[in-house]
This record gives C-alpha cells, structure tokens and sequence, in this order.
C-alpha cells in the first residue's frame, strides 16, 4: 500500500510500506578513521570519537561536522582506525609504578636540611 | 562616489537574488536531511543547508536595513513571481547525483561571488562576504572531493555524475542571468557584474571537472535556463514556497 | 531521544545466565564495576553483559535515527528563519547521536551495518513514541520539549553506567540535548502564550503526546534476579517508574505554569510521600505499538529502507575493496 505521510518529503516519494528493498549487504562496510580534534593552538590533539568514511579525505569532511559543528577546533587529524596500535587493558599493569621509583619524582629530592647543617657548621667555624 | 537611487536599486537586486538563491538551495538541501546515503554525509549536508539559510539571513537583514521589510516576512510571504532565485535552486532534491552536482555548481559560484563581494564598496556587505569566507570554502572542499570520488567510483556513479552534469549545465548558467543594473553596479564598484562571475566560474568549475574525468559541455551549446531572476519559474517553485509558509501563513503576525 | 531499554527478561533463562561464566573472572568484572571504574571495549566481560548492552545501545542508536523523522515531518515548513534553523540543526543533531550510538554499539562486535538490516527488516526495537505521528507544528514542538526531556533524565541516568563508550557517546549527547530542551520549551513558550490558535494548537499536541510520554519511560519493573544483575552490572542505572518520577516532578509543573492542562484528572503530587500520582498508561496499547502495529511503525521503517536504498549507489561507489574494516577503538 501507497503510503499517505504527513511529511510532505515522504509523500512526495511515494512509498510502498511492503517493500523490501533497503537491505545492506556485509560487504558495504565503510572503514573508520579515529578522530583527534585540536581545540585550539597550543594544545594537545584529543580523540574525540570515529567516523566511517570511504577515504580520508571524507573521513576529514564529516569528522568536522560530526566532531566540530559547534565550533571549537583549529585543526583535525583523521586516522585509519587499523593504523592505531593500541596496547591491552590487561596489559595495565605495565604502567603501574612502584614506590622505589622516588628518584623519578622531584619532592624525594630535599637537600635543605643538608645545606643549613653545612652553613651552621662553616658559620660557626 | 554618492550612491544614486539606481544604485541602490541595483543593489537591493543583487541582495535579492542572493538571498533568495540562498534560502531556496537551503530549503531544498534540508530535505536530505535524515534521509542522507550514509550518516555522517547526512551531518555533513544538512550543516552546509543550515549555513545556506543563514547566510539568507544576513542578506535579508541588509535588505531590511535598506528599508526592506523584515527577514521573515520578506521570506515567508511572497509568492513565486515575487522571487529572484535562479532555477536551478528551485528543482526538487532528486536522487543524490544531482542535489550533488547542483551542490557544486551552486557553491562555486557563491564562493566566487563573496570574493568578488569582499571588496565591495557597500561596507556591510563586505562584512557579511567576508564572515561566511569559512563556511563557503568548507562547502566547496566538501562538493570538489565528492565530484572528484563520485566520478572514480565505476561506471554507474561516473555516468549518473556525468549525466547530472549534462543535463544541468545550462540551468547552472542561468545562475549568471545579467541584471537591470549591471553597468550601474560595475561603475559603483559595488559588484563586477555577472558576465565577470560567470567568465570565473567558468575558468574555476571547468579545469576541476575536466580533472576529475568529467566531460564539461560547451558554453554555446548550452542554452542558459534564464527567468528566475525576473520572477520567471519553474512549476517546482510555488509549491516549494507553499510548503515552507503553510504554517507562517496560519497567522503571520504571530510571533512563532 | 531514548526511554527505557525494553529489556527482554526470561525468567526461566536467568540461573543460567551467569553458569558458564569463570568466576574469577566475573569476579573481578563486578569488582571493578563496584569501585566505579568503566569496562572498556576489550575487557572481559559476560556473555550477557555484551549481549544487553548491544540490545540497549542499539536500540538506543535506532531511536536517534527513527527519532529524527516525527520532527523531520515539519523541517520544510518551519515558521521563520529562527524556528527553521533551529529545527533543522536539532533533527542534525538526532542523526548525529545515531552516528556516535552506533559507534558504541560497533565496539560490542556488531556492525553498524547488521543493527541498520535489524532495524529496517523489524528485528530491533526503538522507543515506541516515534511511532506516532506529528499532525501539526505544535507537535514538533512537544516533542522537542518534553520527549527530549525524557530522555535526558534516562540518558543522565546512563551515562553514569558501566560502559566506557556508552558514557562518552552519552555524555556528547546530553550537552547537544540541552539545547532541545531549551529549543522545545521555547517553541512551547511561544505557542502556549500566542494567539488562540497557537495556544489550542499546542494543547491540542499535548493531549496527543500525553500518553506516549508516560510510555516512554517502560512498563513498572518487575522485581527479577535478572533486572538485579544488570542494575548490579550498571547496565540499567534505575527503575522505569523512578525514571517517570523525576520527569514528572520536573516537567508537570513547568506545563501547568504555561496554564495548559494534562489529560490526567487523577494527575496530582502526594506531598506526603513526594510522589506522582496518576492513572496508569494503557500498557496494551504500549505493547501494541511496540510489536509493530502503531499508526506510524510501517512508514518508519519503509522511510528508512528508502534512505538506505536511494544512498546505496552512492557508498557503493565510494567503497573501496581492499579496505578491510575493523572495530572502531573507544
């Protein structure tokens, strides 16, 4: 049956509310590309979502319009998803520290004490 | 120089059919919008549909500074004789090959005739062609890439593409329809003139066609869909403008 | 625009939903879900916490993209240049949520391909309010308002949930939705306190949508081991019934303060208890509707074989054959 739409776009089409058609087939996968936005110079680019695009080029046109219509970003990287090497969740324990590791942070370094025990000592010599 | 009432006549036409080329194209391309191919081109074609009305706006806000009436209801109020749009804006959405191929036609030569406009000697307009600068060089990068990707995507994208372009050149050309106040606005420095645009138009949508594989029919051989900017439509207008009033219309003094 | 997720609970299923599962690493699973911290994509995870999650996320994704149409019915006939952007930046906005929804769907191991073939072949759910129609502006307008507030309470809920990418995509999503609500309440606004036409146009539209609104929100729960284990698992963030509460408690007010009425007589707030009190929704009509036989769900879903279809020239010829797709990473 025709069907009769509010929406003027849909009456206009004419369409039949049995019809099959529609179907995607597994072989119409676009790829991804990872999306990284730079909010402004100066900073760090951030991931902030993908994009499924044919290419870069498109990945590019439609990260910025998913990723930065409200405005806020000076420059965009896309990459293909499959060009991130990414590192497991299980593997988190590779960035765990331990507390022998003091000599990596600047408050185990305290030479004060050291130093107003030598002037103590000279100025009294 | 001091403007004379046909220069402001001449402008208030120029304005007119910017306006109005850009609220129809706007209209037009929001009908994709949930409808699109795939996604993310739906977000993409509906932000340049949004930038499309928007830039109308800021026409149509000259205008009213120019003691026109306001936006809304110099948009939502007139009927299809009363319009300046080109007739290529006016025709239905179709199939994506040609709301693409009239995407790139349409926004190169926006694109051209902002540039042109940014060095007008009516300051506010130069303002507004240099504030939407951005949005347009997007839409044009968006329309180059997809006739570059359309036409190396075998042959029945490469023969839609190619038949889209055929069959719309001359109404793209009709874009390029010489105005009552031609010499007055070249003589003011207020615009080139369409002769101008359409000669880099010409030199700009040519060369990239060509590039990307497409045939590019000859200027000459082409008659150009003139008419709409004096008012002469397609039957797709009316209708178009009968849609987007029919609830302004319910009572268009009401604040909606 | 999301209510509930219509979560499929099998009684007879739920002993052996967690029967096959190493429970050393189950336990770890909920022990992280206990101390707050996120599952990410790759981790561990039950069968069944894989399986209801791509169920909600995708429903959720179809709900955007089906979501878009009822409003999309008045995107060519908005009043002025306001209205008209506006509108047409909110319906973007719907098909963008469904684009970042899909994506977070995409990293359970379900192609965002395969969700839009359930979807248009009638497989998968969406909320059941985008099966009714939008006869006048007025209607948009409530829909921008107070459905989008709906779902701003269930998605505010959720993105507190377990799921890394599910929160991220919700947390994009409820910023951009806060401008649908301001957007909606404003177009409500000027409706309600215009002329007499506008004023009966939205009554009119809020008496239409009163009912798909209490359904928004599910059924009342019914207290199962099955619903336990996914409100333990954060995979549902709270009761259909609280969720109804806090819009109620939000809205109801706001909507009689515009002087419009709400086709509930019974309708009214206990201040003792804190609680709505109201006459239950027909839940044969939600069921009804939800099995495919409300006034719109044939045209939905042949709209969106249609979209499908019209764009296949158009990916096809974009596809290129030695890209082989993989799993979006967050």
């Amino acid at each position: 049956m025709k069907i009769n739409s509010l929406d003027p776009r849909i009456s206009r089409a004419e369409l039949d509310d049995e019809s099959k058609i529609g179907e995607l087939h597994g072989s119409e996968h676009f790829q991804t590309y990872e999306v990284f936005q730079q909010i402004k110079r100066g900073t760090h680019h951030q991931h902030v979502g993908n994009v499924h695009a044919p290419n870069a080029e498109m990945a590019m046109l439609f990260a910025k319009e998913q990723y930065c219509r409200r405005g806020a970003a000076v420059n965009l990287w896309v990459v293909k998803t499959a060009d991130v090497f990414v590192t497991e969740y299980q593997d988190a324990d590779i960035f765990e520290t331990t507390e022998d590791k003091l000599y990596r942070d600047p408050n185990s370094y305290k030479v004060m004490d050291r130093i107003n025990a030598f002037k103590a000592r000279t100025n009294n010599a | 120089m001091e403007f004379t009432e046909r220069h402001v006549e001449g402008l208030k036409e120029l304005l007119y059919k910017m306006a109005d080329d850009l609220l129809i194209i706007g209209h037009r391309n929001s009908e994709w919008t949930g409808l699109g191919p795939m996604l993310e081109e739906d977000i993409a074609f509906s932000s340049m549909a949004q930038d499309k009305i928007g830039q109308s706006l800021a026409l149509f806000e000259l205008l009213h500074e120019l003691g026109e009436s306001d936006p809304d209801t110099v948009a939502f109020t007139r009927n299809a004789p009363q319009f300046h749009c080109s007739q290529l804006v006016e025709l239905p959405i179709g199939e994506y090959d040609f709301s693409m191929v009239r995407h790139f036609f349409f926004d190169h030569a926006e694109a051209i005739r902002f540039e042109m406009l940014s060095e007008t000697v009516f300051e506010p307009l130069a303002m507004v062609a240099k504030k939407f600068k951005g949005e347009i060089k997007y839409h044009t990068m968006h329309a180059d890439i997809f006739m570059q990707k359309l036409a190396a995507g075998g042959e029945e994208s490469f023969g839609r593409m190619q038949q889209a372009i055929n069959e719309n050149f001359g109404l793209a050309l009709g874009m390029f329809e010489p105005g009552d106040f031609e010499a007055e606005l070249i003589e003011a420095g207020i615009f080139g003139g369409e002769a101008e645009l359409q000669q880099r138009w010409l030199d700009k949508v040519v060369p990239l066609l060509t590039s990307y594989g497409y045939m590019v029919p000859s200027v000459d051989a082409v008659e150009p869909a003139f008419g709409g900017r004096k008012g002469v439509h397609t039957p797709n207008l009316q209708p178009l403008l009968d849609e987007m009033t029919e609830v302004f219309s319910i009572d268009p003094g009401a604040d909606w | 625009m999301y209510g509930n997720a219509y979560i499929e609970t099998d009684g007879s299923k739920v002993h052996s939903i967690l029967a096959d599962e190493d429970p050393i690493k189950l336990a770890e699973f909920e022990a992280r879900i206990a101390a707050g911290d996120k599952i990410e994509p790759k981790d561990w995870m039950p069968k069944e916490y894989r399986k209801q999650l791509v169920r909600m996320i995708e429903q959720h994704a179809h709900s955007e993209i089906i979501g878009s149409l009822p409003e999309g019915t008045w995107i060519t006939r908005a009043p002025g240049f306001r209205r008209k952007l506006a509108l047409m930046a909110k319906v973007q906005d719907e098909v963008g949520h469904a684009q970042l929804l899909y994506s977070a769907a995409e990293t359970l191991g379900k192609s965002r391909e395969d969700m839009v073939n359930d979807l248009i072949n009638g497989k998968s759910k969406y909320s059941n309010v985008f099966n009714y129609p939008a006869p006048t502006w007025a209607d948009s307008a409530v829909i921008a308002w107070l459905i989008d507030a709906g779902a701003i309470v269930n998605q505010l809920a959720n993105s507190k949930g377990s799921y890394g990418p599910y929160c991220r995509a919700l947390d994009r999503i409820c910023a951009e939705e806060s401008f649908h609500l301001k957007y909606g309440h404003d177009n409500v606004v000027f409706l309600a306190t215009g002329t007499p036409v506008q004023r009966q146009m939205v009554q009119e539209a809020l008496n239409r949508w009163w009912e798909p609104i209490m359904h928004f929100f599910g059924p009342p729960d019914k207290a199962s081991q099955h619903s336990e284990i996914l409100m333990r698992w954060k995979v549902k963030m709270g009761s259909n019934d609280s969720m109804r509460q806090t819009f109620l408690n939000m809205y109801v007010p706001k909507i009689w303060d515009l002087g419009l009425t709400l086709p509930d007589p019974n309708l009214r707030k206990n201040e003792e208890s804190g609680q709505w009190e109201y006459t239950e929704p027909n839940w044969d009509t939600f069921k009804q509707v939800i099995n495919g036989n409300g006034p719109c769900n044939k045209e939905r879903l042949a709209v969106r074989r249609m979209a499908e279809e019209k764009g296949r020239w158009v990916r096809k010829a974009l596809l290129s054959k030695s890209d082989a797709y993989v799993t979006p990473l967050a």
